[in-house]
């Protein structure tokens, strides 16, 4: 309701800039429009959307960008895009997972603009996506916990038990576990991607039952950081790689979205004329996904391994490889066999050495 | 049950039940003057709002609760001129505040979203070690240890001064006090200012103490909780205590109970607090209620 609100304030403002005078500025080598779900200053996945967006901008001389935030993933979004279409906008990024069928309705009214949308699988010759392949990546995460706990117990706050954030936490275990076996992962989810007094309390619980690292999968991890932070526990980020300075003492490091390159390349092959519309996913060493600058508590040997551990993602390691056996002593993934891709929104179940119940 | 587990269900109830009571008592007051606010979520999101940005703005957190309880006064003032005044109906007139205050908060604390304060100071009892269970069970800030003092002045307030006295005739019949010699009207906006007045406080108590953030529809639905909690509480101060650590106590134990890894499905877990809720309205559904004010919800039309 509040985000219809202000999409029709923004929707209207957008209007009036269209309607007044441009005529004064050089023509834009290009307009590209970028529509968030919430607001960019959240030091999560809004902030890593606009981070990505700004270095397209600083790359591509004469780029005009225009964007609106809390655009609901509703109708609204898609007269907030036509706004920007009437503007002369000609690639417009939809960041929203909820935003895919505006934006792919609009793509086929408007052959000649192109889109591109985050996390989805809808195709058209003008509308491709894209987004981060997280799961292994936060293997390296797991590292750095691993070698930074003392209690030996890390705390994870999950948002929503999708298939892909269970799979974030097994990798994060699975990363604990290979330089510290006697770790393990606590997760409470609070079921819901931004409900923030239960990432509070969540926090809390967690560190209550021993946890000294809590890490999370939510929109904004703004107060996770700063709840384990009042409690002398340390975090470990997700979303955007800012969240460092949220609580500079008790950062550990961080796993981010960076978008920059994949949105430079595709406004210049918008410019070009040879854009391709394709499913592009990219983990860590890819370009999609990197881990943050360190705290200042991990010293040198646990910054090489954990960059260690990110080149080796990089280089194709996949922690899902079989013999993989669940927490209840099933094995999930049988010797021989590995998982990735799509599997990622599979999971159903958590690896050997997180403490919860997946479903 | 181990004893951290225990701590940490007790302090989570304490620390989220603090801004459901005085949520509470402010309805209890403003209902007492015979007056239903539905807008209860959005007062609360306005003091949310304007704490955390007059926090964020100054640097004191002591500043941002002032602020806030001003505020939700204010936003009150204007829902009690068009139900006391201009005799509107009560219950379209709350929802219209509430959407009034999502929408307000939003547009005051987006400028405020991502900025970083240093929240209400948490008081320890001197002498406790740090990390260990009594320092988990006695550190709250200010607001916490004031929400108990607050609730037994409300409780003098309405039954044992005479302005109280005023309040409940007026809550029950508002043609008798006027005939009595007092102004309705007046009482009801003094009740709905304070109702504001501790609405903002019980919001400011989510964004500068419990989460240090702001963020859109923060409350999420705690301002209808604490509408429950004001039939639950009978009309009564004090009943309101215990509704509030039982209704906080409730979201806190079921993720205190994740994290001690029960073996619970989380779907089941995250449905626990409603599932109380009704069990509760059950269970005290079987008494006759006669505690709710004679007049709640009626337009005094006045007597002339």
């Amino acid at each position: 309701m509040t985000r219809s609100i202000i999409a029709t304030v923004c929707a209207a403002l957008l209007a009036a800039f269209a309607a007044g005078p441009v005529a004064a500025q050089d023509k834009p080598s290009l307009t590209v429009g970028a529509i968030y779900v919430g607001s960019v200053n959240d030091y999560g996945y809004n902030r890593a959307m606009k981070d990505g967006l700004e270095e397209m901008k600083r790359n591509i001389p004469g780029l005009k960008l225009i964007e609106a935030e809390n655009v609901p993933e509703s109708a609204e979004s898609e007269r907030v895009m036509e706004g920007m279409i009437q503007q002369g906008t000609k690639l417009i990024f939809a960041t929203s997972f909820g935003h895919q069928q505006f934006a792919f309705n609009l793509a086929k009214a408007h052959p000649d603009v192109y889109f591109e949308h985050a996390g989805g699988w809808m195709q058209a010759p003008n509308f491709g996506n894209f987004f981060g392949a997280t799961q292994a990546a936060w293997y390296p995460m797991g590292v750095a916990a691993g070698k930074m706990t003392k209690s030996n117990t890390l705390g994870f706050v999950v948002g929503v038990p999708i298939g892909y954030a269970l799979g974030n936490v097994n990798a994060f275990e699975m990363g604990a576990r290979s330089v510290n076996p006697a770790a393990q992962t606590r997760v409470v989810v609070t079921g819901g991607w931004s409900d923030k007094a239960k990432e509070a309390a969540a926090a809390n619980a967690l560190i209550d039952q021993g946890a000294d690292i809590v890490t999370m999968h939510v929109d904004s991890p703004a107060t996770i950081i700063q709840a384990a932070a009042s409690r002398n526990a340390y975090a470990i980020g997700f979303q955007s790689i800012e969240a460092a300075q949220l609580a500079p003492k008790f950062w550990i490091t961080g796993l981010g979205f960076t978008w920059g390159q994949f949105m430079t390349e595709t406004a210049k092959s918008v410019m070009a004329g040879t854009f391709k519309p394709a499913m592009v996913r990219q983990g860590l060493g890819q370009g999609m996904m990197a881990v943050a600058p360190f705290g200042s508590a991990v010293p040198p040997d646990v910054r090489t391994l954990v960059t260690a551990s990110a080149d080796r993602v990089g280089q194709g390691f996949n922690p899902f490889t079989g013999p993989v056996t669940d927490n209840t002593g099933v094995v999930r993934i049988p010797a021989g066999q590995a998982w990735g891709g799509e599997q990622m929104g599979n999971f159903d179940w958590y690896v050997e050495g997180v403490i919860g119940k997946a479903k | 049950m181990n004893p951290a587990l225990i701590a940490g269900i007790v302090a989570g109830a304490v620390m989220s039940g603090t801004s459901l009571l005085y949520a509470t008592l402010g309805e209890i007051v403003g209902e007492r003057a015979g007056i239903v606010n539905l807008g209860l979520e959005g007062i609360m999101l306005i003091g949310a709002a304007i704490g955390f940005a007059a926090t964020a703005l100054t640097g004191s957190p002591y500043l941002g609760i002032a602020a806030a309880a001003i505020a939700g006064a204010a936003a009150n003032l204007i829902f009690a001129y068009v139900v006391v005044s201009r005799r509107a109906n009560q219950l379209a007139a709350g929802l219209s505040l509430m959407f009034f205050g999502i929408g307000l908060s939003a547009l005051i604390g987006r400028p405020f979203v991502g900025a970083l304060i240093s929240g209400l100071p948490r008081l320890s009892v001197p002498g406790l070690a740090p990390g260990g269970i009594g320092a988990r069970l006695l550190s709250y800030d200010s607001l916490v240890y004031l929400a108990l003092p607050t609730a037994l002045l409300t409780w003098w307030l309405i039954f044992r001064t005479r302005w109280g006295l005023s309040l409940r005739t007026v809550g029950e019949s508002p043609a008798a006090a006027f005939a009595a010699g007092l102004s309705p009207e007046l009482v009801r906006y003094q009740a709905l200012a304070f109702a504001g007045l501790l609405g903002g406080i019980a919001g400011a108590h989510m964004s500068i103490a419990l989460t240090l953030t702001w963020a859109e529809g923060m409350t999420a639905g705690r301002g209808f909780i604490a509408i429950a909690l004001v039939i639950f509480a009978k009309w009564n101060p004090l009943w309101a205590i215990a509704g509030a650590l039982l209704f906080g106590g409730a979201e806190g134990l079921q993720l205190q109970l994740q994290a001690a890894g029960a073996d619970v499905s989380p779907f089941i877990m995250n449905m626990t607090p409603y599932l109380l809720t009704l069990l509760v309205l059950i269970l005290w559904g079987w008494r006759r209620q006669s505690a709710a004010p004679a007049a709640l919800g009626r337009t005094f039309v006045g007597v002339e």
